[in-house]
């Protein structure tokens, strides 16, 4: 029995190598010899890494929330629907998800560019005052579609599984529609739902491919920075990348770690 | 919400998803499109330069090949140990569960830090080298392969099977592999093509680690960025195309896979 277990090891030695090592040496990197934490100071120090780091939040905290929210509503609108329809609207999703990253972008570029079929368009009709793809609305709206294509597959399953009786009896109480699920549909599976949100959430302020093909290093983004220190010509500073991948690491897990401590209370109680 | 009102919500969201890739199509066949709403003329010219285009021909085979490597080491390393924790060491099946979030708690971003110092330098001197990319491949793997298997793993009467194995002086290597590996084989295959669809996407380690010394379809796809409209949507659409396939191919799988589930 015990020997069989064994057979884990070969994975565990290939993550031990390719995840615990590399990590390690970021976190003790990160430290500076002599003055451990000069590289944490500088980052708090330098407005154009906190600039970064108020950027990437407010992005990411905005796209999930409007992300969570554009995948619920399909989701519900779903439920009422036969199995057939949830299963095209998942396989969407997961196109979606693959498609994310570099295709995404340059798809944004062909309609949305500056000589896009769409934005040609719109300016005939006097529409596109003010809009810039790579800008910050650029940003938006490119996160925004793989936020709400995970959001899809991760969401849709959560609010399929609420139990159908609770909704006929929510609609016999005269609690139907809307107000079943303001009062009751999703705060049954909050739990779930907030779960999904901080995965979202990590998964925006994780993302490099997005940002770096729509703005290359002029996008004020996190991973943008820390990539830039790393493919540059000169590495400069790899201290300075360590220390700045701990500071994404800590803002994207806390919340993750948070959700689940909260979770876990609820079920006990 | 009414019925009708929903209907027309879903319909409205499924036109907005179809449209980008109806105009990008549109824009691969169109040769002159500049001045007009509809393209003037409609041609295969861009479609056939582009698909017979060596630099492209090049990336996707090397896709190909770091993905299906990539996909190899993970069966080999991935799949006996989740069916080994599931059977024989449950605690330790607990922290792969967790292990799921692994891809988004830890940013390839961060990783890649870390790889530049660690292989960099004797013993595992490796970085720049496609080896790397297909070693760290694996771990984006995991989560597929955990989910799909063990959802598998869990109808499955294992424990049973083996202890009837033992009655019979069949060892558990046996059972797992010629009863069990079967059983859990649709779901492995699974995983396989969503994972494709995974590694064929990804842009992160294929830039920073590698980069033009061994350009990917995404690489290739990131560098023709500045070309004309036509010849990146030709490149597009031959991508989503590709995906859809896979899609096709996972449906199909799961739906044989499905038969025998709950």
């Amino acid at each position: 029995m015990l020997s069989r277990r064994l057979y884990v090891l070969p994975f565990l030695a290939l993550l031990a190598l390719i995840v615990v090592w590399p990590l390690s040496t970021v976190v003790v990197g990160s430290f500076k010899p002599g003055a451990p934490l000069e590289h944490y100071a500088y980052i708090l120090g330098s407005r154009f890494y906190l600039k970064a780091f108020s950027v990437t939040l407010k992005l990411s905290l905005l796209t999930t929330a409007l992300g969570l929210a554009i995948a619920v509503l399909p989701a519900i609108a779903l439920r009422a629907r036969s199995r057939r329809l949830s299963d095209l609207a998942l396989t969407i999703g997961n196109i979606g998800a693959n498609f994310a990253g570099v295709p995404s972008v340059l798809a944004f570029m062909i309609l949305l560019g500056s000589n896009g079929i769409v934005t040609k368009l719109l300016r005939e009709a006097g529409l596109m005052e003010g809009f810039d793809l790579y800008s910050w609305s650029g940003l938006v709206l490119t996160y925004l579609f793989f936020q709400v294509s995970i959001g899809t597959v991760l969401v849709l399953p959560v609010i399929t599984a609420i139990p159908r009786d609770i909704e006929e009896a929510a609609d016999l109480l005269g609690q139907g529609g809307a107000r079943f699920w303001a009062s009751v549909g999703l705060p049954v599976v909050w739990r779930q739902l907030l779960s999904v949100a901080t995965l979202l959430f990590a998964n925006a302020m994780g993302t490099y491919a997005t940002a770096y093909t729509l703005m290359g290093t002029s996008a004020q983004i996190v991973t943008v920075r820390i990539g830039e220190l790393v493919a540059g010509d000169v590495f400069a500073d790899p201290g300075l990348a360590n220390a700045l991948s701990i500071c994404l690491l800590v803002v994207l897990i806390a919340p993750i770690l948070l959700a689940q401590l909260l979770t876990a209370k609820g079920t006990k109680a | 919400m009414s019925r009708h009102l929903s209907g027309s919500f879903l319909f409205l969201l499924a036109g907005l998803f179809a449209l980008p890739f109806l105009a990008i199509a549109l824009s691969a066949v169109a040769t002159d499109w500049s001045d007009a709403l509809l393209p003037r003329h409609i041609g295969l010219d861009v479609i056939t330069s582009v698909l017979g285009d060596p630099r492209f021909q090049a990336s996707v085979l090397r896709s190909l090949a770091i993905s299906f490597t990539a996909l190899a080491l993970s069966l080999a390393l991935i799949v006996p140990a989740i069916v080994a924790a599931h059977v024989y060491w449950p605690a330790l099946d607990r922290w792969f569960a967790r292990l799921v979030v692994l891809p988004y708690a830890v940013p390839a971003v961060v990783l890649v830090v870390g790889y530049l110092r660690v292989f960099s330098q004797p013993p595992v001197q490796i970085n720049g080298t496609p080896t790397l990319l297909a070693l760290a491949y694996v771990p984006l793997c995991f989560p597929m392969l955990y989910v799909n298997v063990k959802n598998a793993l869990q109808g499955l009467a294992v424990r049973d099977w083996l202890d009837a194995g033992r009655l019979v002086g069949a060892t558990d290597e046996r059972v797992l592999l010629c009863v069990v590996l079967p059983m859990i084989a649709p779901a492995i295959g699974l995983a396989c093509v969503l994972n494709l669809g995974i590694l064929m996407g990804e842009f992160v380690y294929a830039n920073l680690l590698v980069g033009g010394r061994f350009e990917t379809l995404q690489i290739y796809m990131f560098a023709q960025r500045s070309e004309s409209g036509s010849v990146t949507s030709v490149i597009i659409l031959a991508y989503f195309l590709t995906l859809l396939l896979l899609t096709a191919l996972a449906i199909w799988l799961s739906a044989r896979g499905g038969t025998d589930k709950r």
